[in-house]
Protein backbone atom coordinates (compact mmCIF):
# COMPACT_ATOMS: atom_id res chain seq x y z
CA UNK A 1 0.00 0.00 0.00
CA UNK A 2 1.07 3.52 -0.76
CA UNK A 3 -0.70 6.77 -0.01
CA UNK A 4 -0.84 7.59 -3.71
CA UNK A 5 -4.30 8.40 -5.05
CA UNK A 6 -3.12 8.18 -8.62
CA UNK A 7 -0.06 6.30 -9.74
CA UNK A 8 1.62 5.48 -13.02
CA UNK A 9 4.14 2.67 -12.98
CA UNK A 10 6.52 2.21 -15.90
CA UNK A 11 3.96 3.35 -18.44
CA UNK A 12 4.89 2.97 -22.09
CA UNK A 13 2.98 4.10 -25.11
CA UNK A 14 3.79 4.16 -28.82
CA UNK A 15 1.98 5.49 -31.85
CA UNK A 16 2.99 3.97 -35.19
CA UNK A 17 6.26 2.75 -33.78
CA UNK A 18 7.09 6.13 -32.26
CA UNK A 19 7.62 5.92 -28.50
CA UNK A 20 5.61 8.73 -26.90
CA UNK A 21 5.88 7.54 -23.29
CA UNK A 22 9.00 5.71 -22.19
CA UNK A 23 8.93 4.07 -18.74
CA UNK A 24 7.04 6.88 -17.05
CA UNK A 25 6.38 6.51 -13.33
CA UNK A 26 4.54 9.04 -11.24
CA UNK A 27 2.98 9.13 -7.77
CA UNK A 28 0.35 11.65 -6.82
CA UNK A 29 -0.47 11.60 -3.10
CA UNK A 30 -3.76 12.86 -1.68
CA UNK A 31 -3.99 16.64 -1.87
CA UNK A 32 -0.85 17.00 -3.95
CA UNK A 33 -0.69 19.24 -6.99
CA UNK A 34 1.76 18.16 -9.65
CA UNK A 35 2.51 20.48 -12.52
CA UNK A 36 4.01 18.99 -15.66
CA UNK A 37 5.94 21.15 -18.10
CA UNK A 38 7.89 20.32 -21.21
CA UNK A 39 8.15 21.02 -24.92
CA UNK A 40 5.34 20.02 -27.28
CA UNK A 41 5.59 16.41 -28.30
CA UNK A 42 7.26 15.44 -25.04
CA UNK A 43 4.31 13.21 -24.08
CA UNK A 44 2.57 15.40 -21.48
CA UNK A 45 -0.89 15.13 -22.97
CA UNK A 46 -0.53 11.44 -23.68
CA UNK A 47 0.50 10.84 -20.08
CA UNK A 48 -2.59 12.69 -18.89
CA UNK A 49 -4.83 10.67 -21.19
CA UNK A 50 -3.34 7.46 -19.90
CA UNK A 51 -3.93 8.61 -16.32
CA UNK A 52 -7.53 9.49 -17.27
CA UNK A 53 -7.92 5.92 -18.62
CA UNK A 54 -8.76 7.34 -22.04
CA UNK A 55 -5.81 5.63 -23.73
CA UNK A 56 -4.75 2.04 -23.15
CA UNK A 57 -1.11 1.68 -22.12
CA UNK A 58 1.26 -0.61 -24.03
CA UNK A 59 3.18 -1.59 -20.90
CA UNK A 60 3.18 -0.65 -17.24
CA UNK A 61 0.07 0.23 -15.27
CA UNK A 62 -2.12 2.99 -13.91
CA UNK A 63 -3.46 2.71 -10.37
CA UNK A 64 -6.29 4.63 -8.75
CA UNK A 65 -6.36 4.19 -4.97
CA UNK A 66 -4.04 1.20 -5.42
CA UNK A 67 -6.45 -0.52 -7.77
CA UNK A 68 -4.81 -1.52 -11.03
CA UNK A 69 -7.14 -0.13 -13.69
CA UNK A 70 -5.20 0.01 -16.90
CA UNK A 71 -5.81 -3.67 -17.71
CA UNK A 72 -9.59 -3.48 -17.44
CA UNK A 73 -11.87 -3.94 -20.42
CA UNK A 74 -13.52 -0.92 -22.01
CA UNK A 75 -16.87 -1.79 -20.45
CA UNK A 76 -15.47 -1.86 -16.90
CA UNK A 77 -13.33 1.22 -17.47
CA UNK A 78 -16.25 3.61 -18.05
CA UNK A 79 -17.30 3.60 -14.40
CA UNK A 80 -13.75 4.26 -13.20
CA UNK A 81 -13.22 7.15 -15.59
CA UNK A 82 -15.92 9.06 -13.78
CA UNK A 83 -13.75 8.97 -10.65
CA UNK A 84 -11.07 10.99 -12.40
CA UNK A 85 -11.93 14.50 -13.57
CA UNK A 86 -10.46 15.66 -16.85
CA UNK A 87 -10.30 19.21 -18.17
CA UNK A 88 -9.26 19.75 -21.79
CA UNK A 89 -7.36 22.49 -23.53
CA UNK A 90 -10.28 23.19 -25.85
CA UNK A 91 -12.95 22.82 -23.12
CA UNK A 92 -14.97 20.24 -25.11
CA UNK A 93 -18.25 21.34 -23.61
CA UNK A 94 -21.21 19.55 -25.18
CA UNK A 95 -22.25 22.10 -27.80
CA UNK A 96 -25.88 21.00 -27.85
CA UNK A 97 -26.44 21.53 -24.13
CA UNK A 98 -26.79 24.53 -21.85
CA UNK A 99 -24.15 25.03 -19.16
CA UNK A 100 -26.47 23.44 -16.62
CA UNK A 101 -27.15 20.39 -18.78
CA UNK A 102 -23.43 20.02 -19.44
CA UNK A 103 -22.83 19.74 -15.72
CA UNK A 104 -25.80 17.53 -14.85
CA UNK A 105 -25.84 15.09 -17.74
CA UNK A 106 -23.26 12.61 -16.41
CA UNK A 107 -24.89 12.73 -12.96
CA UNK A 108 -28.03 11.38 -14.60
CA UNK A 109 -26.43 9.01 -17.13
CA UNK A 110 -23.48 7.71 -15.12
CA UNK A 111 -24.36 8.26 -11.46
CA UNK A 112 -28.04 7.51 -12.06
CA UNK A 113 -29.19 10.47 -9.97
CA UNK A 114 -32.81 11.63 -10.32
CA UNK A 115 -33.04 14.70 -12.55
CA UNK A 116 -34.13 17.06 -9.76
CA UNK A 117 -31.24 16.14 -7.55
CA UNK A 118 -28.78 16.28 -10.45
CA UNK A 119 -30.02 19.74 -11.37
CA UNK A 120 -29.62 21.02 -7.80
CA UNK A 121 -26.13 19.65 -7.48
CA UNK A 122 -25.14 20.97 -10.91
CA UNK A 123 -26.35 24.45 -9.97
CA UNK A 124 -24.37 24.28 -6.75
CA UNK A 125 -21.19 23.49 -8.69
CA UNK A 126 -21.87 26.15 -11.32
CA UNK A 127 -22.15 28.57 -8.43
CA UNK A 128 -18.84 27.35 -7.12
CA UNK A 129 -17.11 28.42 -10.34
CA UNK A 130 -19.08 31.68 -10.27
CA UNK A 131 -21.41 30.91 -13.17
CA UNK A 132 -24.81 30.23 -11.59
CA UNK A 133 -26.25 33.08 -13.67
CA UNK A 134 -25.06 31.42 -16.89
CA UNK A 135 -26.86 28.11 -16.26
CA UNK A 136 -29.10 28.49 -19.32
CA UNK A 137 -26.42 29.76 -21.69
CA UNK A 138 -25.07 27.54 -24.43
CA UNK A 139 -21.30 27.08 -24.89
CA UNK A 140 -21.10 29.30 -27.95
CA UNK A 141 -22.66 32.12 -25.96
CA UNK A 142 -19.92 31.95 -23.31
CA UNK A 143 -16.39 33.32 -23.34
CA UNK A 144 -13.50 30.87 -23.40
CA UNK A 145 -12.83 31.47 -19.71
CA UNK A 146 -16.46 30.86 -18.82
CA UNK A 147 -16.54 27.70 -20.93
CA UNK A 148 -13.48 26.37 -19.19
CA UNK A 149 -15.01 27.09 -15.77
CA UNK A 150 -18.16 25.19 -16.79
CA UNK A 151 -15.91 22.34 -17.93
CA UNK A 152 -14.24 22.35 -14.50
CA UNK A 153 -17.66 22.30 -12.80
CA UNK A 154 -18.72 19.42 -15.05
CA UNK A 155 -15.71 17.36 -13.92
CA UNK A 156 -15.96 18.41 -10.25
CA UNK A 157 -19.65 17.58 -9.90
CA UNK A 158 -18.76 13.88 -10.19
CA UNK A 159 -16.71 14.27 -6.98
CA UNK A 160 -13.58 12.79 -8.56
CA UNK A 161 -10.68 11.44 -6.55
CA UNK A 162 -8.27 13.46 -8.69
CA UNK A 163 -8.48 16.20 -11.31
CA UNK A 164 -6.36 16.28 -14.46
CA UNK A 165 -5.88 19.50 -16.44
CA UNK A 166 -4.47 19.39 -19.96
CA UNK A 167 -3.16 22.90 -20.72
CA UNK A 168 -6.40 24.43 -19.41
CA UNK A 169 -5.46 28.02 -20.21
CA UNK A 170 -3.48 27.77 -23.45
CA UNK A 171 -6.54 28.24 -25.68
CA UNK A 172 -7.62 31.34 -23.79
CA UNK A 173 -7.16 35.04 -24.45
CA UNK A 174 -4.65 36.53 -22.04
CA UNK A 175 -7.21 38.42 -19.97
CA UNK A 176 -9.32 35.27 -19.44
CA UNK A 177 -6.50 33.12 -18.07
CA UNK A 178 -6.73 34.64 -14.59
CA UNK A 179 -10.34 33.60 -13.89
CA UNK A 180 -9.60 29.98 -14.72
CA UNK A 181 -6.40 29.88 -12.69
CA UNK A 182 -8.25 31.37 -9.71
CA UNK A 183 -10.75 28.52 -9.78
CA UNK A 184 -7.89 26.04 -9.95
CA UNK A 185 -6.05 27.71 -7.08
CA UNK A 186 -9.24 27.49 -5.04
CA UNK A 187 -9.42 23.76 -5.74
CA UNK A 188 -5.81 23.28 -4.69
CA UNK A 189 -6.45 25.14 -1.43
CA UNK A 190 -9.44 22.87 -0.76
CA UNK A 191 -7.10 19.91 -0.96
CA UNK A 192 -8.01 18.50 -4.38
CA UNK A 193 -5.49 16.07 -5.80
CA UNK A 194 -4.40 17.50 -9.14
CA UNK A 195 -2.13 16.89 -12.10
CA UNK A 196 -1.78 19.96 -14.29
CA UNK A 197 -0.04 20.24 -17.64
CA UNK A 198 0.61 23.96 -17.92
CA UNK A 199 3.21 26.54 -18.70
CA UNK A 200 1.75 29.06 -16.26
CA UNK A 201 4.89 29.16 -14.16
CA UNK A 202 3.52 31.68 -11.64
CA UNK A 203 0.62 29.34 -10.98
CA UNK A 204 3.06 26.44 -10.64
CA UNK A 205 5.18 28.41 -8.19
CA UNK A 206 2.16 29.22 -6.02
CA UNK A 207 0.31 25.93 -5.81
CA UNK A 208 2.47 23.07 -7.03
CA UNK A 209 3.72 20.47 -4.58
CA UNK A 210 6.27 19.60 -7.20
CA UNK A 211 7.04 20.37 -10.81
CA UNK A 212 7.91 17.72 -13.37
CA UNK A 213 9.86 18.28 -16.53
CA UNK A 214 9.11 15.98 -19.44
CA UNK A 215 11.22 15.53 -22.53
CA UNK A 216 11.07 12.87 -25.25
CA UNK A 217 8.57 10.70 -23.40
CA UNK A 218 10.45 10.70 -20.10
CA UNK A 219 10.16 12.58 -16.83
CA UNK A 220 13.67 13.96 -16.59
CA UNK A 221 13.33 16.01 -13.43
CA UNK A 222 10.96 16.43 -10.50
CA UNK A 223 11.40 18.94 -7.68
CA UNK A 224 9.45 21.34 -5.43
CA UNK A 225 8.91 24.73 -7.14
CA UNK A 226 11.55 26.60 -5.12
CA UNK A 227 14.26 24.18 -6.03
CA UNK A 228 12.98 23.56 -9.56
CA UNK A 229 13.16 27.22 -10.54
CA UNK A 230 16.22 28.28 -8.58
CA UNK A 231 18.43 25.28 -9.19
CA UNK A 232 17.25 23.02 -12.01
CA UNK A 233 19.56 20.05 -12.19
CA UNK A 234 19.06 19.23 -15.80
CA UNK A 235 20.56 21.22 -18.64
CA UNK A 236 17.41 20.58 -20.75
CA UNK A 237 15.22 22.05 -17.98
CA UNK A 238 17.39 25.14 -17.77
CA UNK A 239 17.16 25.75 -21.49
CA UNK A 240 13.39 25.20 -21.49
CA UNK A 241 12.78 27.55 -18.56
CA UNK A 242 14.83 30.23 -20.26
CA UNK A 243 12.51 29.98 -23.26
CA UNK A 244 9.25 29.97 -21.32
CA UNK A 245 10.07 32.86 -18.98
CA UNK B 1 -52.21 37.41 -73.55
CA UNK B 2 -52.40 33.67 -73.39
CA UNK B 3 -54.02 32.17 -76.48
CA UNK B 4 -56.15 29.83 -74.43
CA UNK B 5 -56.22 29.41 -70.68
CA UNK B 6 -59.48 28.26 -69.20
CA UNK B 7 -59.28 29.57 -65.64
CA UNK B 8 -62.44 27.74 -64.70
CA UNK B 9 -61.04 24.41 -65.86
CA UNK B 10 -57.79 25.17 -64.05
CA UNK B 11 -59.62 25.60 -60.71
CA UNK B 12 -61.75 22.58 -61.37
CA UNK B 13 -58.74 20.36 -61.97
CA UNK B 14 -56.94 21.88 -58.99
CA UNK B 15 -59.80 20.81 -56.72
CA UNK B 16 -60.42 17.45 -58.32
CA UNK B 17 -60.30 14.22 -56.36
CA UNK B 18 -57.56 12.49 -58.39
CA UNK B 19 -55.22 15.46 -57.82
CA UNK B 20 -55.83 15.57 -54.08
CA UNK B 21 -55.45 11.84 -53.76
CA UNK B 22 -52.43 11.83 -56.03
CA UNK B 23 -50.76 14.56 -54.00
CA UNK B 24 -51.49 12.86 -50.68
CA UNK B 25 -50.16 9.61 -52.09
CA UNK B 26 -46.96 11.31 -53.27
CA UNK B 27 -46.45 13.04 -49.91
CA UNK B 28 -47.26 9.86 -47.98
CA UNK B 29 -44.94 7.73 -50.08
CA UNK B 30 -42.15 10.30 -49.80
CA UNK B 31 -42.45 10.71 -46.02
CA UNK B 32 -42.73 6.97 -45.38
CA UNK B 33 -39.80 6.12 -47.66
CA UNK B 34 -37.58 8.86 -46.31
CA UNK B 35 -38.40 7.86 -42.72
CA UNK B 36 -37.64 4.21 -43.38
CA UNK B 37 -34.52 5.17 -45.33
CA UNK B 38 -33.20 7.11 -42.31
CA UNK B 39 -33.82 4.11 -40.06
CA UNK B 40 -31.91 1.82 -42.42
CA UNK B 41 -29.21 4.42 -43.10
CA UNK B 42 -28.25 5.10 -39.48
CA UNK B 43 -26.82 1.62 -38.78
CA UNK B 44 -25.24 1.69 -42.25
CA UNK B 45 -23.51 4.97 -41.41
CA UNK B 46 -22.25 3.53 -38.12
CA UNK B 47 -21.24 0.33 -39.88
CA UNK B 48 -18.91 2.15 -42.22
CA UNK B 49 -16.75 3.07 -39.25
CA UNK B 50 -16.93 -0.40 -37.73
CA UNK B 51 -13.78 -2.15 -36.59
CA UNK B 52 -15.00 -5.38 -38.17
CA UNK B 53 -14.12 -5.77 -41.83
CA UNK B 54 -17.16 -7.91 -42.62
CA UNK B 55 -19.49 -5.13 -41.43
CA UNK B 56 -17.68 -2.52 -43.50
CA UNK B 57 -17.83 -4.80 -46.56
CA UNK B 58 -21.57 -5.36 -46.07
CA UNK B 59 -22.21 -1.63 -45.96
CA UNK B 60 -20.10 -1.14 -49.05
CA UNK B 61 -22.00 -3.80 -51.00
CA UNK B 62 -25.34 -2.27 -49.97
CA UNK B 63 -24.43 1.21 -51.08
CA UNK B 64 -22.81 -0.07 -54.28
CA UNK B 65 -25.85 -2.18 -55.25
CA UNK B 66 -28.57 0.37 -54.58
CA UNK B 67 -26.71 3.29 -56.06
CA UNK B 68 -25.89 1.36 -59.22
CA UNK B 69 -29.43 0.08 -59.77
CA UNK B 70 -31.74 2.55 -61.55
CA UNK B 71 -34.72 3.44 -59.36
CA UNK B 72 -37.14 2.53 -62.14
CA UNK B 73 -35.58 -0.91 -62.52
CA UNK B 74 -35.65 -1.40 -58.76
CA UNK B 75 -39.39 -0.63 -58.69
CA UNK B 76 -39.97 -3.22 -61.42
CA UNK B 77 -37.84 -5.78 -59.63
CA UNK B 78 -39.70 -5.37 -56.36
CA UNK B 79 -43.15 -5.33 -57.96
CA UNK B 80 -42.77 -7.84 -60.81
CA UNK B 81 -39.77 -10.03 -60.04
CA UNK B 82 -40.21 -10.77 -56.32
CA UNK B 83 -43.71 -12.32 -56.67
CA UNK B 84 -42.42 -14.65 -59.39
CA UNK B 85 -39.50 -15.78 -57.25
CA UNK B 86 -41.28 -16.08 -53.90
CA UNK B 87 -44.96 -16.84 -53.53
CA UNK B 88 -45.29 -14.77 -50.33
CA UNK B 89 -45.03 -11.62 -52.42
CA UNK B 90 -47.96 -12.73 -54.60
CA UNK B 91 -50.43 -12.17 -51.74
CA UNK B 92 -52.95 -9.35 -51.73
CA UNK B 93 -51.05 -7.61 -48.91
CA UNK B 94 -48.28 -6.78 -51.37
CA UNK B 95 -49.87 -3.66 -52.83
CA UNK B 96 -48.30 -1.36 -55.42
CA UNK B 97 -47.97 1.34 -52.75
CA UNK B 98 -46.13 -1.03 -50.41
CA UNK B 99 -43.87 -2.26 -53.21
CA UNK B 100 -43.04 1.34 -54.12
CA UNK B 101 -42.38 2.10 -50.45
CA UNK B 102 -39.95 -0.84 -50.18
CA UNK B 103 -38.10 0.01 -53.40
CA UNK B 104 -37.77 3.72 -52.66
CA UNK B 105 -36.71 3.14 -49.02
CA UNK B 106 -33.98 0.68 -49.94
CA UNK B 107 -32.76 2.96 -52.70
CA UNK B 108 -32.86 6.13 -50.61
CA UNK B 109 -31.11 4.52 -47.64
CA UNK B 110 -27.94 4.20 -49.71
CA UNK B 111 -27.85 7.98 -50.16
CA UNK B 112 -29.01 8.86 -46.65
CA UNK B 113 -26.23 6.68 -45.22
CA UNK B 114 -23.64 8.96 -46.82
CA UNK B 115 -25.41 12.07 -45.53
CA UNK B 116 -25.69 10.72 -41.98
CA UNK B 117 -22.08 9.58 -42.04
CA UNK B 118 -20.95 13.06 -43.03
CA UNK B 119 -23.08 14.47 -40.21
CA UNK B 120 -21.55 12.15 -37.62
CA UNK B 121 -18.04 12.92 -38.88
CA UNK B 122 -18.67 16.65 -38.62
CA UNK B 123 -18.96 16.46 -34.83
CA UNK B 124 -15.70 17.41 -33.10
CA UNK B 125 -13.97 14.27 -31.73
CA UNK B 126 -13.39 16.25 -28.51
CA UNK B 127 -17.11 15.84 -27.78
CA UNK B 128 -16.81 12.07 -27.61
CA UNK B 129 -13.59 12.31 -25.63
CA UNK B 130 -15.28 14.51 -23.03
CA UNK B 131 -18.17 12.07 -22.78
CA UNK B 132 -15.82 9.14 -22.27
CA UNK B 133 -13.85 11.06 -19.64
CA UNK B 134 -17.07 11.52 -17.69
CA UNK B 135 -17.69 7.78 -17.75
CA UNK B 136 -20.53 7.85 -20.27
CA UNK B 137 -21.06 4.76 -22.39
CA UNK B 138 -20.73 4.86 -26.16
CA UNK B 139 -24.46 4.72 -26.88
CA UNK B 140 -25.12 7.42 -24.28
CA UNK B 141 -22.58 9.71 -25.94
CA UNK B 142 -24.10 8.94 -29.32
CA UNK B 143 -27.64 9.65 -28.20
CA UNK B 144 -27.09 12.67 -26.00
CA UNK B 145 -24.18 14.41 -27.68
CA UNK B 146 -23.22 13.25 -31.16
CA UNK B 147 -26.59 12.63 -32.83
CA UNK B 148 -28.20 15.95 -31.77
CA UNK B 149 -25.20 17.82 -33.14
CA UNK B 150 -25.09 15.75 -36.34
CA UNK B 151 -28.81 16.40 -36.99
CA UNK B 152 -28.05 20.07 -37.58
CA UNK B 153 -25.68 19.12 -40.40
CA UNK B 154 -27.96 16.42 -41.78
CA UNK B 155 -31.13 18.54 -42.12
CA UNK B 156 -30.33 20.61 -45.27
CA UNK B 157 -29.19 17.71 -47.50
CA UNK B 158 -32.11 15.65 -46.20
CA UNK B 159 -34.43 18.43 -47.39
CA UNK B 160 -32.89 17.98 -50.82
CA UNK B 161 -33.43 14.24 -50.64
CA UNK B 162 -37.08 14.83 -49.76
CA UNK B 163 -37.53 16.88 -52.90
CA UNK B 164 -35.73 14.35 -55.07
CA UNK B 165 -37.79 11.55 -53.60
CA UNK B 166 -41.03 13.47 -54.11
CA UNK B 167 -40.21 13.68 -57.79
CA UNK B 168 -39.12 10.05 -57.93
CA UNK B 169 -42.52 8.93 -56.66
CA UNK B 170 -43.85 9.65 -60.15
CA UNK B 171 -41.81 6.66 -61.33
CA UNK B 172 -44.11 4.52 -59.25
CA UNK B 173 -46.75 5.05 -61.92
CA UNK B 174 -45.14 2.14 -63.79
CA UNK B 175 -46.35 -0.16 -61.05
CA UNK B 176 -49.77 1.51 -61.08
CA UNK B 177 -49.41 3.81 -58.10
CA UNK B 178 -51.66 6.75 -58.96
CA UNK B 179 -49.70 9.63 -57.57
CA UNK B 180 -49.95 13.27 -58.60
CA UNK B 181 -48.15 13.23 -61.93
CA UNK B 182 -50.00 10.13 -63.09
CA UNK B 183 -53.28 11.84 -62.23
CA UNK B 184 -52.18 14.87 -64.27
CA UNK B 185 -51.29 12.74 -67.29
CA UNK B 186 -54.64 10.99 -67.12
CA UNK B 187 -56.48 14.29 -67.00
CA UNK B 188 -54.39 15.56 -69.89
CA UNK B 189 -55.30 12.60 -72.06
CA UNK B 190 -59.00 13.16 -71.30
CA UNK B 191 -59.21 16.93 -71.58
CA UNK B 192 -56.40 17.83 -73.97
CA UNK B 193 -56.04 21.15 -72.14
CA UNK B 194 -52.39 20.88 -71.25
CA UNK B 195 -51.78 24.35 -69.78
CA UNK B 196 -54.56 24.03 -67.18
CA UNK B 197 -53.94 20.38 -66.34
CA UNK B 198 -50.14 20.54 -66.00
CA UNK B 199 -50.30 24.03 -64.50
CA UNK B 200 -52.47 22.66 -61.69
CA UNK B 201 -49.98 19.82 -61.07
CA UNK B 202 -47.16 22.35 -60.95
CA UNK B 203 -49.03 24.35 -58.29
CA UNK B 204 -49.22 21.24 -56.10
CA UNK B 205 -45.48 20.62 -56.33
CA UNK B 206 -44.69 24.28 -55.62
CA UNK B 207 -46.95 24.27 -52.55
CA UNK B 208 -45.59 20.98 -51.19
CA UNK B 209 -41.97 22.10 -51.55
CA UNK B 210 -42.75 25.51 -50.02
CA UNK B 211 -44.26 23.87 -46.95
CA UNK B 212 -41.24 21.60 -46.72
CA UNK B 213 -38.85 24.55 -46.89
CA UNK B 214 -40.76 26.30 -44.10
CA UNK B 215 -40.70 23.20 -41.89
CA UNK B 216 -37.01 22.74 -42.64
CA UNK B 217 -36.11 26.24 -41.48
CA UNK B 218 -38.10 25.70 -38.27
CA UNK B 219 -36.30 22.42 -37.68
CA UNK B 220 -32.91 24.01 -38.30
CA UNK B 221 -33.70 26.65 -35.69
CA UNK B 222 -34.73 23.92 -33.27
CA UNK B 223 -31.28 22.36 -33.66
CA UNK B 224 -29.36 25.60 -33.36
CA UNK B 225 -27.98 25.45 -29.88
CA UNK B 226 -28.58 28.89 -28.42
CA UNK B 227 -30.68 29.98 -25.49
CA UNK B 228 -34.19 31.21 -26.17
CA UNK B 229 -33.58 34.73 -24.94
CA UNK B 230 -30.64 35.16 -27.26
CA UNK B 231 -32.50 33.70 -30.18
CA UNK B 232 -35.30 36.22 -29.79
CA UNK B 233 -32.94 39.15 -29.76
CA UNK B 234 -31.15 38.65 -33.04
CA UNK B 235 -29.57 42.06 -33.56
CA UNK B 236 -31.53 44.17 -36.01
CA UNK B 237 -29.58 45.67 -38.86
CA UNK B 238 -28.35 49.07 -37.81
CA UNK B 239 -30.42 51.76 -39.48
CA UNK B 240 -28.51 53.74 -42.02
CA UNK B 241 -27.37 57.11 -40.81
CA UNK B 242 -29.88 59.73 -41.81
CA UNK B 243 -27.95 62.37 -43.72
CA UNK B 244 -30.70 64.97 -44.00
Amino acid sequence: MTDAVLRADGVEKSYDGLKVLDQVSLDVARGQVKVIIGPSGSGKSTLLRCLALLEPVDAGAVYLDDERLSDLKERELAAHRSEIGMVFQRFNLFQNMSALRNVMTALVDVRRLPKREARERALEFLDRVGLADKADSYPEELSGGQQQRVAIARALVMRPKAMLFDEPTSALDVELVREVLEVMEGLARDGMTMVVVSHELRFAQHVASSILMMDQGKIIEEAPPQQFFSAPRHERTRRFLALVE
Amino acid sequence: MLASFDTHLFWEVLHSGPYWKGALLAIGLTCASLGAACLIAFPLALGRASRRRAVRALVFVYSWFFRATPTLLLLLIVWDVLPQLWRVFAGSWFTPFFAAFVALSLNEAAYMAEIIRAGLLSVDPGQELAGRALGMKRWQILRRVIVPQAVRIVIPPTGNEFITLLKLTSLASVISVHELLTAAQEQASIKFSFPEVYGAALVYYLVIVSVLMFLQSRLELRFTFRSRGRRATVPLPVAAHDAR
